[in-house]
C-alpha cells in the first residue's frame, strides 16, 4: 500500500525537483518523437508546409529544426 | 578561415564531430576537439597537440571517462532517469518505445535529436560537412580562437597545436575543465604548445 501512496504522491508532488524532473523526461520524449514522426512525414513526402500546418506551427520553425539532418533513407550518405 | 587549416587540424574537426555522435551527445563541443586532439587511433590525435597533451600525462581514456561522469551518454537521450520520471507523471516510457519501434524500427526513438540549422562560421559548408552538425558556441568560439592563436603567432596554418590554444584560451569549456581535473594547469599547458613549437622552429 506505501507503494501506492508514494506513487499517488510523486504525480501530484509539490516538490519542484520530481515534478521538473518530469518535466525535462517529457520534453525529451516529446524531441525524440517528434523527430521520429517529422522523419517519417518527409519520408512520405510530405512538405514543411503540411507538417507546420500539423504541428500548429510556423513553416520556418519546423524547417529550421528538422531541414538538415539526413532523410532515413538508404540512399542518403551517413 | 577553413581553409588554412592543416589536414591534421581537419581531421581534429571531424574527429570531434565523430567522437560527439559516437557519445550520442547532440552538439559538438569543447570536450569533443579535444578528444579528437588525443586520440592516436585518428589522423587528428597525430599532431603537435596531441602530443604535447600525451607527454603531459594526459590520456584519451581518462579524458572521455570524465566527459562521460559529467555529461553521460546523451544528454538527450532518454534514460533510466527519465523513465522514472515519466512513470512518476503516470506514462509507461517502455510502452512508448515499444509502439514507436513496432512501426519504425528498432531504436526509432534514440535516433540522434533535431539538430537546429547551423549557420555562420560552418554554416556555409553545411552540406558537404552535413557531419560537422551544430557545434556549441564555446567549440566554435575555440575554432575562432585558433585563427587568432596562428596570427598572433604568425603561422599562415592552423595546426592542431592552435586549436589547442584556442581551446586553452576559451578556457570555459567542458574540454578545459576536464583537464584541469586531470591535473593539468592549463599555463603549463600553453607553455609546452609554445615550446613545442620553438623546439621544431
Amino acid at each position: 500500500m506505501s507503494q501506492a501512496v508514494d506513487l499517488a504522491a510523486a504525480a501530484s508532488s509539490t516538490d519542484p525537483k520530481v515534478g521538473l524532473r518530469a518535466v525535462l523526461a517529457l520534453r525529451r520524449l516529446l524531441e525524440s518523437l517528434e523527430t521520429v514522426q517529422v522523419d517519417n512525414a518527409r519520408a512520405q513526402g510530405w512538405s514543411w508546409q503540411d507538417i507546420a500546418a500539423a504541428l500548429e506551427v510556423s513553416r520556418q520553425a519546423v524547417h529550421k529544426k528538422h531541414a538538415g539532418r539526413p532523410v532515413v533513407r538508404p540512399s542518403q550518405e551517413a | 578561415m577553413f581553409e588554412r587549416f592543416t589536414d591534421r587540424a581537419r581531421a581534429v574537426v571531424k574527429g570531434a564531430v565523430a567522437e560527439s555522435r559516437t557519445l550520442r551527445h547532440d552538439k559538438v563541443g569543447t570536450e569533443h576537439l579535444l578528444l579528437a586532439m588525443l586520440d592516436e587511433e585518428r589522423e587528428s590525435g597525430g599532431g603537435i597537440a596531441g602530443r604535447v597533451l600525451r607527454d603531459a600525462g594526459v590520456t584519451a581514456a581518462d579524458i572521455r571517462a570524465r566527459i562521460e561522469s559529467h555529461v553521460g551518454q546523451g544528454p538527450r537521450s532518454l534514460g533510466d532517469a527519465d523513465a522514472e520520471a515519466l512513470r512518476q507523471i503516470g506514462i509507461d516510457l517502455e510502452a512508448v518505445r515499444r509502439k514507436v519501434e513496432e512501426a519504425f524500427g528498432e531504436g526509432a526513438l534514440s535516433r540522434p535529436p533535431a539538430r537546429p540549422h547551423s549557420r555562420g562560421l560552418f554554416g556555409f559548408r553545411r552540406r558537404r560537412y552535413y557531419a560537422a552538425g551544430p557545434f556549441s558556441p564555446r567549440a566554435k568560439k575555440v575554432l575562432e580562437l585558433s585563427l587568432r592563436e596562428a596570427i598572433r603567432l604568425k603561422h599562415k596554418h592552423i595546426g592542431t597545436e592552435h586549436v589547442l590554444l584556442g581551446l586553452l584560451r576559451e578556457g570555459e569549456g567542458l574540454g578545459v575543465m576536464v583537464l584541469a581535473e586531470s591535473g593539468v594547469e592549463v599555463d603549463d599547458l600553453r607553455r609546452r604548445v609554445i615550446e613545442e613549437l620553438r623546439a621544431a622552429a
